[in-house]
C-alpha cells in the first residue's frame, strides 16, 4: 500500500451525484423491463410465466447468496470482510421485493405447475401419492413463509448493522455480539427455506423428478452468482476512488477467491448430481438430463459445462487474475451470465420441450427483476454508509494482507 | 514436565477485543520455550503412560495381525458375509477410517485458506492421523481381496491376464483416489515436517540422532529464499488438497450411489458424505487432543479456545449431516417409488432400528449441546460427546451399508447380518494398527509445528513496535497487541474524519 | 523447574543490555534443557571477535538479530544499500521479509501447472486407450469412450502429479538436499532454527567488503565471517 492511500480516507457516503446515476440508469432498466413484461403477458401468457419465473429466480438466488455471505461472515466472525458484508447487506435487500415480484408467478403457477396442479394429476398414482406436499393451499403457504424467513433476517441484519453505525462508540460491540448469536440459528432457517424453495418452484416443474441435492446445487449457484455481482460493486467502489482502505485490492483478492472456489463447487455439485444420474440410469431420474442433452438443449448444457466452469476456473486460476480488476470482473460479468443460463437451463425445458429457443419475452423478464434489483441496491447504496463504520472489526479488515 | 502447568479450569478465556481468546495461553511464552515445549516431547522420557499405552497398542495390533492372518488363510468368508449382506464391517470400516482421516486434511490445508490461525497447534497431530487413519482404512480393500499378495492387479499395470482394470468401475476409482489421497497427505505432511526437524537437529545431542534427523531434515537452514518457495509449495499444496479430500469421500460415496440400489443412490451422497467424514474426523482428533494436551501438558498451546473451534465445526458439520438425513428421508417419501420409501421405513422401524436410532441420536443430536458456549468449553462433556460421535459415525455407515442390502427386492432374498468374531477382532485391531502409529510419532516427531506456531505469536510480526520485547511474554505482548490494534483504530477514525 | 522459569523471567530486562550479557542468559536456559550436553556457553561468552580468515577467504560473513523485526530492518537496509548475494535464516517465514530482501516471487506455480497438465493429459488418454482401444470393456451398455466416467481419475491423477511436480520442484529450486552450508559454521547458528534471526551476506557479493562494517552499524549480533 503506497503511504498516500493510507493517509487518504475513506468516503462513508456515496456522493449524491454517482448516487443518482446509478438511481437513473436501474429506474430506466426497471421500467423498461417492467414495461415490457406486462407486453409480454399479453402477448404470450404461458412463456410469460415460465420467463418471470426464470428472472424472477435469477434475483432471489443472488438476494439469497447475498444473504448467505452476511451470516457466515457473522457465523465465522470475519475480521476481512467488513466492508464487502455491508455491500452483500445492500445485495440480500432485494429479497423483500422478491416477494412482489413473486406475485406474478403466483398469479400464473397453474401454468407453470399444471403437471401436478391440473384436476387429471390426481389420476396419476405417484402425484396423488405426493398431494400431501404437492397441493395448492400448501404451496402458497410455503411460499409465503419463505420470504416472511428471508425478508425478516435480510431486514434485521440490516437493521442491526445500521444502527451499529449510528451508536455510541462504546455501545457498538453490543451489536456484533447479537448478529453472531443470531446468525447461527439464522442459517439453519436460511439452508431449510432455500431448500424447500427449489423444491417447490423448480423442482416440481417436473412432479416426477426428484433429486436429494437439488438444494445444494441452487445454493451453489446462488452464492457464486451473489459473489459476482459483490466483485463488480468492489470493484466500481475502487475505481471510482471511494473505497482505499476498507476494500482494497486485498479484499478483492478474497472476494476473487471466494468466487474461485465456489465456481469449482457449483461444477463439484453439478457433476455429482449429473453423474450418479447418468451412471445409474433410471428412467425416472434420467428423463431429465435426458431432455437437457438432446436437441438444442445439449448446446445450452455443454456451454454451462464450459461457460460455468471451465472458462472461469482457468480465468480465475492464478493469483495475478484474481487481483486483476479487468479478468475478475470479465469473471464476474461471465458467472452472472452463466447463472441466467443456469436457471434458464433449469426452467425453460418444461415450455421448450422440443429445442431452446430465446426470445424478447425472456429478455424482457430478465430486465424486469434484474432492474428493481437495480433500483432497490442503488437506494440502499445512498441511504446508507459504504461501509460499516463502527464495525469493532474494522483495523483488522484495514490490515489485511493476502500471502 | 512441562514450562506451564496449570489447573484446566483455571484458564480463562483470555479475550482480545472483539471476542477471541490468544493463540498461545502463558505468562511467559518465547520462540525458545515453545521450541523447548515442543522438542522436549521427544527428547525428554516420556511420560509413564507412553510405554504402557504402547505395548498395549501393540498387543491391539497383534489381534489385527492374526484376524488377518486367519482371513488369508481361511478366505473372505470369515467374516460373516454372505447372501444378501455381501458388504457389512469391512466396508463400514473402511469408510469409517477414511473419514477420520478427513478431519486431519480439512485442518491442514483448508483452514490453512481460510486463515484460521488456530490450526497451528493441531494441524500437525491431525496430519499424522490422516495418514494413519488411511493406513487403517487401507487394510479392508486390500485384504478383502482375499489373496492379497495380488493386490497390484487393481493398478493398470501390465500382467498375466492382458487385460486393464475396468476404468468404469467406482472400485478402481477409489484405488486412485485413496493411494493419491495417502501420497499427498504424506507429501504434505513431510513438507511441513522439514523445518522442524531440521529445530531438532541443531538440538540433537548425539551424533546417531544428529546424522538420522539430518538426513530428514534436507540440510534445512531456514534460508529466507527457500522459506519463499517453501510457503509458495505449501500454500499450493493445500490448494490441492482441498478439492482432494473432496473427491476422495465423493469417490468413496460414488462406490455405493452409482448403483440402482435404494438407500445407496441418492444424488445427495458425495457431499454428505464429506460432511459425515470432517464430522467424525473432528470428533477423533478432539478424542486424542484432550487426551495428548492433558498428558503433554499442552494446555497453555491447545488452548480451549482450539477445543472450542473445534466443537464449532462438529456442530456444523452435524448439522449438514442432520440436513443430509433429512433431504434422503423427505425425498424417499417425495420419489414415490415404493422402494425407496420402504427402505427408509425399514431403515427406522425395522429389524436395524437399534442402529439407526443409535446413529441418529450420536450424531444429529449429541452435536446440539454444543449449542451452549457452557458445554462447548468444558473438557469432560466435549469429551464424552466426542466419543458418542465416533460411535454415531461408524453406525452411520453400518446403517447405509447394511440395512440397505439386508432386504433385497425379492423377499426371499432376505436377511439379517450378523458379524462373527473375526469381523470383530478386525475392526478392533485397524485401532491397534491407528494408536501404535500415531504413539510412535508423538514420541519421535514433534507433535506441534514449532515454526507454524511461532509465526502466530505476537512477537513474529516483523512490524511490531519497538518497544515490543521479542522475547515478551505471551501476555505482555498481547497486551501491546491491542495496544496495536486501538492504535490502528484511532488511525482508522482519523480517516473516517 | 521453579529456577528455570525464573530465569525467563529475568531475560526481558538482561536484553535492554545487548550483546554477550543475554547470549550468556539465553545459553545457560538453552543449555540447561538439553542437560548440559552442549557447550555453547564458551564459545558465546568469548568476544565477538573476527575468527582467523588469513589463509582461505571467506565464503560469507554471518550474524543475528534478536526479533524478526530488526531483521526486516536489516534487510532493508542491505536491500537499498544495493546488496543482491545476502540472505536471512529465521525459525519460521517472517512475513513480508521477501519485500525487505527484494526477492521476486516464486516460480513454482508454473512447475505445478505443469504437472497438472500432465496428469489430466495422461488420465484420459490412458483410460481411453485402455478401455476403449486396447481392451474394450461393455459396462452397462454405456459407450466404449465416456467420458463422464473418466472424470474421477482423471482428477485424481491431476492432483497427484501436482503434487509430485510441487513436492520435487520447491526442493529443486531450494537446492536441497543440500547437507552442508558454510554458513552453518557460525558458533550458534543452531538457534536459527529456534529463536534467533541470522543474516549472511555471501562473498561474491559486491559490497562484501563493506558487509562487515554495514552489520555493526545496524547492531547486529556476534558477526562472524565463516570459510567456505
Amino acid at each position: 500500500m503506497s503511504s498516500a492511500a493510507t493517509i487518504e480516507k475513506d468516503v462513508q457516503r456515496l456522493p449524491e451525484e454517482q448516487g443518482k446515476k446509478l438511481f437513473g440508469t436501474a429506474a430506466t432498466i426497471a421500467a423498461l423491463g417492467l414495461a415490457g413484461s406486462a407486453a409480454a403477458f399479453f402477448v404470450d401468457k404461458q412463456r410469460f410465466a415460465h420467463s418471470w419465473l426464470v428472472g424472477f429466480y435469477f434475483l432471489t438466488t443472488i438476494g439469497l447468496g447475498a444473504l448467505f455471505f452476511v451470516l457466515i461472515q457473522h457465523l465465522t466472525r470475519a475480521g476481512w470482510s467488513v466492508a464487502p458484508r455491508r455491500h452483500m447487506e445492500w445485495v440480500s435487500g432485494v429479497l423483500p421485493f422478491c416477494a412482489l415480484l413473486f406475485v406474478p408467478v403466483a398469479a400464473l403457477a397453474h401454468d407453470l405447475y399444471h403437471h401436478w396442479m391440473s384436476a387429471e394429476a390426481m389420476k396419476d398414482p405417484i402425484l396423488k401419492g405426493k398431494s400431501g406436499y404437492l397441493n395448492v393451499p400448501f404451496f402458497y403457504g410455503r411460499s409465503v413463509l419463505y420470504f416472511v424467513i428471508w425478508a425478516g433476517i435480510a431486514f434485521w441484519f440490516a437493521k442491526q448493522s445500521a444502527d451499529q453505525d449510528a451508536a455510541k462508540k462504546g455501545d457498538t460491540r453490543a451489536f456484533t455480539g447479537r448478529m453472531q448469536g443470531a446468525a447461527a440459528p439464522a442459517i439453519l432457517l436460511f439452508a431449510l427455506s432455500l431448500t424447500f424453495a427449489a423444491f417447490d418452484w423448480i423442482m416440481s416443474l417436473d412432479p416426477h423428478w426428484f433429486s436429494t441435492i437439488f438444494g445444494v446445487y441452487i445454493f451453489a449457484g446462488s452464492v457464486t452468482s451473489s459473489l459476482a455481482v459483490l466483485a463488480i460493486i468492489n470493484i466500481n467502489l475502487q475505481k471510482q476512488g471511494l473505497l482505499k482502505r476498507v476494500s482494497t485490492i486485498e479484499h478483492r483478492h478474497d472476494i476473487g477467491k471466494l468466487l474461485f472456489g465456489f465456481i469449482v463447487f457449483w461444477a463439484y455439485i453439478g457433476f455429482s448430481q449429473f453423474f450418479l444420474i447418468w451412471y445409474a440410469n433410471i428412467p425416472e431420474e434420467t428423463i431429465f438430463f435426458k431432455r437437457r442433452l438432446v436437441g438444442e438443449w445439449q448446446y445450452v448444457s455443454y456451454g454451462l459445462l464450459l461457460g460455468h466452469f471451465v472458462l472461469p476456473f482457468l480465468m480465475l486460476l492464478s493469483r495475478h487474475t484474481k487481483r486483476s480488476v479487468t479478468v475478475l470482473r470479465a469473471a464476474a460479468v461471465i458467472m452472472l451470465v452463466m447463472h441466467y443460463i443456469d436457471i434458464y437451463w433449469l426452467v425453460m425445458p418444461s415450455l421448450d420441450v422440443n429445442g431452446a429457443h430465446f426470445t424478447w419475452v425472456d429478455l424482457v423478464c430478465l430486465l424486469g427483476p434484474v432492474g428493481v434489483g437495480m433500483v432497490v441496491v442503488a437506494k440502499r447504496m445512498q441511504s446508507s454508509n459504504l461501509y460499516p463504520i463502527n464495525d469493532p472489526r474494522l483495523p483488522e479488515a484495514v490490515k489485511l494482507q493476502n500471502l | 514436565m512441562s514450562v506451564v502447568v496449570r489447573d484446566e479450569t483455571a484458564i480463562e478465556l483470555q479475550k482480545d477485543e472483539i471476542g477471541r481468546a490468544p493463540l498461545i495461553l502463558g505468562d511467559k511464552q518465547t520462540f525458545s520455550t515453545v521450541t523447548d515445549t515442543v522438542a522436549g516431547m521427544t527428547e525428554k522420557k516420556p511420560p509413564k503412560a507412553w510405554p504402557l499405552l504402547l505395548g498395549l497398542a501393540f498387543s491391539v495390533l497383534m489381534i489385527l495381525g492374526a484376524s488377518l492372518t486367519r482371513l488369508v488363510g481361511w478366505g473372505t468368508g470369515t467374516w460373516g458375509l454372505n447372501h444378501p449382506v455381501g458388504w457389512a464391517w469391512d466396508i463400514t470400516g473402511f469408510v469409517f477410517w477414511i473419514g477420520i482421516g478427513h478431519a486431519g486434511t480439512l485442518i491442514s490445508a483448508i483452514l490453512f485458506l481460510f486463515r484460521q490461525k488456530w490450526r497451528t497447534s493441531i494441524n500437525r497431530a491431525a496430519e499424522a492421523m490422516t495418514i494413519f487413519a488411511v493406513m487403517a482404512a487401507g487394510v479392508y480393500p486390500a485384504f478383502h481381496v482375499g489373496r492379497v499378495w495380488l493386490l497390484y492387479w487393481v493398478f493398470p499395470v501390465p500382467n498375466q491376464m492382458q487385460v486393464w482394470p475396468n476404468f468404469k468401475s467406482p472400485l478402481l476409482w477409489d484405488v486412485f483416489a485413496v493411494s493419491t489421497y495417502m501420497t499427498v497427505s504424506i507429501l504434505f505432511w513431510y513438507v511441513g515436517l522439514v523445518p522442524d526437524l531440521a529445530t531438532l537437529r541443531d538440538r540433537a545431542t548425539t551424533k546417531t540422532k544428529q546424522m538420522v534427523l539430518g538426513i530428514f531434515a534436507l540440510g534445512w537452514r531456514g534460508s529466507h529464499r527457500h522459506w519463499l518457495n517453501y510457503e509458495k509449495a505449501y500454500l499450493i499444496l493445500a490448494g490441492l488438497s482441498t478439492p482432494l479430500v473432496l473427491s476422495v469421500h465423493t469417490i468413496v460415496s460414488f462406490d455405493f450411489a452409482v448403483s440402482v440400489i435404494p438407500g445407496w443412490h441418492t444424488t445427495i451422497f458425495p457431499p454428505y458424505f464429506v460432511a459425515g467424514a470432517v464430522f467424525s474426523g473432528f470428533a477423533m482428533v478432539m478424542t486424542l487432543m484432550i487426551i495428548v494436551r492433558k498428558v503433554y501438558n499442552l494446555q497453555h498451546i491447545v488452548t480451549i479456545r482450539h477445543l472450542e473451534n473445534m466443537n464449532k465445526i462438529m456442530l456444523a458439520t452435524g448439522s449438514m449431516v442432520g440436513y443430509a438425513y433429512a433431504m434422503e428421508f423427505f425425498i424417499a417419501w417425495y420419489s414415490g417409488n415404493p422402494y425407496e420409501k420402504f427402505t427408509f421405513i425399514n431403515r427406522a422401524f425395522g429389524p436395524y432400528s437399534w442402529a439407526y436410532w443409535t446413529m441418529v441420536s450420536c450424531n444429529v443430536i449429541s452435536p446440539q449441546f454444543f449449542w451452549f458456549k457452557k458445554i462447548r468449553t468444558s473438557i469432560p462433556i466435549m469429551f464424552v460427546l466426542t466419543i458418542f460421535i465416533n460411535i454415531g459415525m461408524w453406525f452411520e455407515r453400518f446403517v447405509i451399508i447394511v440395512t440397505s442390502l439386508h432386504r433385497d427386492f425379492v423377499p426371499s432374498s432376505w436377511g439379517y447380518f450378523r458379524p462373527t468374531i473375526i469381523d470383530i477382532s478386525t475392526f478392533v485391531g485397524t485401532f491397534g494398527l491407528f494408536f501404535f502409529m500415531f504413539l510412535l510419532f508423538i514420541r519421535f516427531l514433534p507433535a506441534i509445528a514449532i515454526g507454524e506456531v511461532k509465526g502466530v505469536m505476537p512477537a513474529a510480526d516483523p512490524h511490531a513496535h519497538d518497544d515490543h520485547g521479542p522475547e515478551g511474554d505471551g501476555h505482555d505482548a498481547h497486551g501491546s497487541d491491542d495496544k496495536h490494534d486501538k492504535h490502528d483504530d484511532g488511525d482508522a477514525e482519523a480517516a473516517h474524519g | 523447574m521453579a529456577d528455570k522459569r525464573k530465569k525467563w523471567e529475568d531475560e526481558p530486562e538482561e536484553k535492554v543490555s545487548a550483546g554477550g550479557d543475554d547470549v550468556v542468559a539465553a545459553a545457560d536456559a538453552h543449555a540447561e534443557l538439553e542437560a548440559e550436553a552442549k557447550k555453547p556457553e564458551p564459545k558465546a561468552e568469548a568476544a565477538p571477535e573476527p575468527k582467523k580468515t588469513k589463509a582461505i577467504k571467506p565464503a560469507a560473513i554471518v550474524a543475528w538479530f534478536q526479533t524478526p523485526a530488526d531483521l526486516y530492518k536489516a534487510c532493508e537496509a542491505l536491500r537499498d544499500a544495493g546488496y543482491k548475494h545476502f540472505d536471512a535464516h529465521t525459525p519460521f517465514p517472517v512475513h513480508g521479509l521477501e519485500v525487505a530482501m527484494g526477492l521476486r516471487p516464486s516460480i513454482l506455480g508454473w512447475i505445478v501447472l505443469g504437472g497438472g497438465f500432465t496428469g489430466i493429459v495422461s488420465a484420459f488418454g490412458m483410460q481411453y486407450w485402455m478401455s476403449a482401444v486396447d481392451y474394450p470393456l461393455n459396462i452397462s451398455g454405456k459407450p466404449l469412450a465416456s467420458w463422464p466416467a473418466w472424470v474421477p481419475i482423471g482428477f485424481e491423477l491431476t492432483v497427484l502429479l501436482s503434487a509430485f511436480a510441487c513436492f520435487f520442484g520447491m526442493w529443486a529450486l531450494n537446492g536441497l538436499p543440500k547437507f552442508f552450508d558454510p554458513v552453518m559454521q557460525h558458533t550458534s547458528f543452531d538457534r536459527a532454527s529456534n529463536d534467533r534471526f541470522f543474516i549472511s551476506i555471501e562473498a561474491k557479493d559486491a559490497k562484501f567488503g563493506k558487509g562487515r562494517a554495514m552489520l555493526e552499524k545496524l547492531g547486529a549480533n556476534d558477526i562472524e565471517e565463516v570459510l567456505p
